[in-house]
């Protein structure tokens, strides 16, 4: 049980560049909001749910942060929206993962599936993210388990497509040609040949689609798709927002400002761990970028056209540094 | 050049088609009865229909058929522009996207050209010198940017120019009980006033949707930079600003165009949350209106019309491209 604790920060930890601070404060900070997510019961002051205060009251010493419009704690509902936020964001990546790499396993692999499989992700990704996700809540009903399979649902076909391309340059490869000639099944190829050359993909994939489900749950949730009974940090804004005269009165501050800052520095945390682990990667891959920076090739304004061998590269750069440039 | 058209055109029929019928098969499929309030948790109208106004709708929308003659009687409606009644307002959906349609249509594509503008601008100039100062600026202001939602920029934007210097009204698409008299004078004003209180969205809109224009518009510049006949213009002199507008500009465009045909879908929903922030009378705040009411037939329309008009967004991005790709000469090669 305790493994995953453990061995997850720290596989995060070694896949993160040395350098970058930033990912740092944002891997500390998200450990700390795990932390504070699972101690929620104990740690908040108030039950969030119960009217504990007078309505609308400025924050004090037993509500740190006021209470809303039905007399609720509003620190107390920050803390157990963070629950909120990471329980959906953990669901919806566990399983947009998991259909992003089966379909495009098999959709890399075996020719037969890769018609039909990539037609259901091309549709997919042809289609409006938001309208598509408020017809199909709104038809089910919002629940949380309802905006959690929705949002795993059709999140995949991204990096399907990623997996697949990944999955077409290694089925080519010597080694599976070897795997192949030795008699070994498509499926034992798939397992042991082809699906470990795509998981230089799948920190990106997971943390992407972290990113993604908080994105979309704060959004949906303040639309109103939220469920009635979880709070998270999009509802709390739902209900701030669903008072007209919100702004005309002196207590929007704290309505609004903690579910906001709440939102977006998990945000802002997951993409900063992000980059510091595609800098790790990038390092590991191109080291040398540094020092054969391509910024030493630049053309003089008014250059001298002279034939002597010596001008010559600077204004044709060799094939080493070309290959520096970075191209999409 | 034709046969490639073609292909397209085929493509996105087909894609086409698939919609309608995605459209169709979504709410007849996904579990839950529309025609039953109340069951689920919500907050739709929760008084339940009588039989025999439950029987009449069902009758109006041919859902005591078999599948098949739902589907042709959903053809057919769809054919002569019936896109069914709202449960909630008394009139027919059509009429009421109609109305809206303006407002939507004017911000999104406001904001995204402009977004697409700045976006290449500013892209151009960080990548014209990676990793100097401005680059690395611009590359992480943006970065941060792209990672905050629509609807918390939006609030950001009220918080500080609505509300902290009061510029901007804080609320609709114009001053309600406006008179703004007649004729020509009278047009200006109100236009205006429409104006003022559509800076804000616009201005939200345009803030999400021009980062990730600047990443991509700045690596492609970037990566042009040591093009052969970059380093040509540059080597016969070529001054900078012609070099950027003759040489690398027509080279970025179709990247950033097949970029915009991406972009497109997100900020179509971006604009969706952002009316709802700004009380803008738009689409999206009759799809809001329409989800707290469980107004089912108004939301399907919704979600037909976007994904249509993605569908045909990213339709003229490849047609164009494909132009350009033709003018190129690669199709010829």
């Amino acid at each position: 049980m305790s493994s995953p604790f453990v061995f997850l920060p720290a596989a995060v930890c070694s896949m993160v560049d040395r350098r970058s601070t930033l990912a740092w404060i944002a891997g500390g900070f998200l450990l700390a909001l795990v932390t504070v997510s699972v101690t929620a019961p104990s740690l908040a002051p108030h039950d969030p749910r119960l009217t504990t205060g007078i309505p609308l009251t400025p924050p004090s010493r037993s509500h740190p942060l006021g209470t809303n419009d039905l007399g609720q704690d509003v620190l107390s509902q920050l803390i157990f929206g963070a629950r909120a936020a990471l329980i959906v964001a953990a669901v919806v990546a566990g399983i947009s993962t998991v259909l992003s790499w089966t379909v495009g396993l098999m959709a890399g692999y075996f020719r037969r599936a890769e018609a039909p499989l990539m037609a259901v992700t091309d549709l997919l990704l042809a289609l409006p993210n938001i309208p598509l996700y408020l017809l199909v809540l709104t038809l089910l009903g919002p629940s949380r388990r309802n905006l959690i399979l929705v949002l795993g649902l059709l999140s995949w076909p991204a990096f399907a497509r990623v997996v697949r391309s990944v999955v077409l340059q290694a089925r080519s490869a010597p080694y599976v040609e070897a795997s192949k000639a030795l008699g070994a099944s498509g499926l034992f190829i798939v397992h042991r040949h082809v699906l470990p050359a795509t998981l230089d993909v799948l920190p990106t994939k997971i943390v992407l689609t972290v990113r993604f489900a908080v994105f979309a749950e704060a959004t949906l949730a303040f639309l109103g798709l939220g469920s009635a009974g979880t709070i998270s940090w999009g509802t709390m804004l739902n209900w701030a927002f669903a008072d007209p005269l919100l702004f005309e009165r002196p207590v929007w501050p704290w309505l609004v400002l903690p579910p906001t800052f709440a939102i977006m520095s998990l945000i802002l945390a997951t993409v900063w761990l992000s980059d510091g682990i595609t800098r790790a990667r990038a390092g590991v891959i191109r080291r040398p970028r540094r020092n054969t920076s391509s910024q030493k090739v630049v053309a003089p304004r008014r250059p001298r056209l002279t034939l002597t061998p010596a001008a010559r590269p600077r204004f044709a750069p060799s094939g080493r540094r070309r290959s520096c440039t970075r191209r999409r | 050049m034709v046969a490639a058209l073609c292909r397209l055109l085929l493509r996105y029929a087909v894609l086409g088609v698939a919609v309608v019928l995605l459209n169709f098969l979504i709410p007849r499929l996904l579990p839950g009865d529309p025609l039953s309030f109340g069951s689920g948790e919500g907050t739709g109208p929760a008084v339940p229909l009588s039989g025999a106004a439950k029987a009449e709708l069902q009758a109006y929308y041919h859902l005591d058929e078999p599948l098949s003659r739902q589907l042709v009687a959903y053809l057919g409606d769809l054919a002569r522009g019936d896109l069914g009644h709202s449960i909630e307002r008394p009139a027919p959906v059509r009429d009421l996207i109609l109305d809206r349609l303006p407002w939507t249509a004017g911000l999104l594509s406001v904001s995204l050209l402009l977004a697409t503008v700045t976006g290449t601008a500013l892209g151009l100039l960080a990548g014209w010198a990676p990793g100097r100062r401005l680059d690395r600026l611009l590359v992480s202001v943006t970065g941060a940017l792209a990672a905050i939602p629509e609807f918390l920029v939006a609030i950001g934007f009220l918080l500080v120019f609505a509300v902290g210097f009061g510029w901007f009204p804080l609320f609709g698409g114009e001053s309600v009980f406006a008179d703004y008299g007649d004729g020509r004078t009278g047009a200006v004003r109100r236009a205006s006033n429409i104006a003022t209180h559509l800076i804000l969205p616009a201005a939200t809109l345009v803030v999400v949707g021009v980062s990730a224009f600047v990443l991509l518009a700045r690596d492609t510049a970037a990566g042009l930079r040591h093009a052969p006949w970059i380093v040509v213009a540059r080597a016969k002199g070529l001054p900078a600003r012609q070099v950027a507008w003759r040489h690398v500009l027509p080279n970025m465009a179709l990247p950033i165009l097949s970029f915009f045909g991406l972009r497109f879908g997100a900020l179509l929903g971006g604009a969706l949350v952002v009316e709802r922030v700004f009380g803008v009378p738009g689409l999206g705040l009759l799809a809001y209106q329409a989800l707290r009411a469980r107004d089912y037939p108004l939301l399907q329309a919704l979600f037909l019309l976007s994904s249509l008009a993605m569908l045909v967004a990213n339709l003229a991005v490849d047609v164009i491209s494909l132009r350009l790709l033709a003018r190129r000469g690669v199709l010829h090669g």
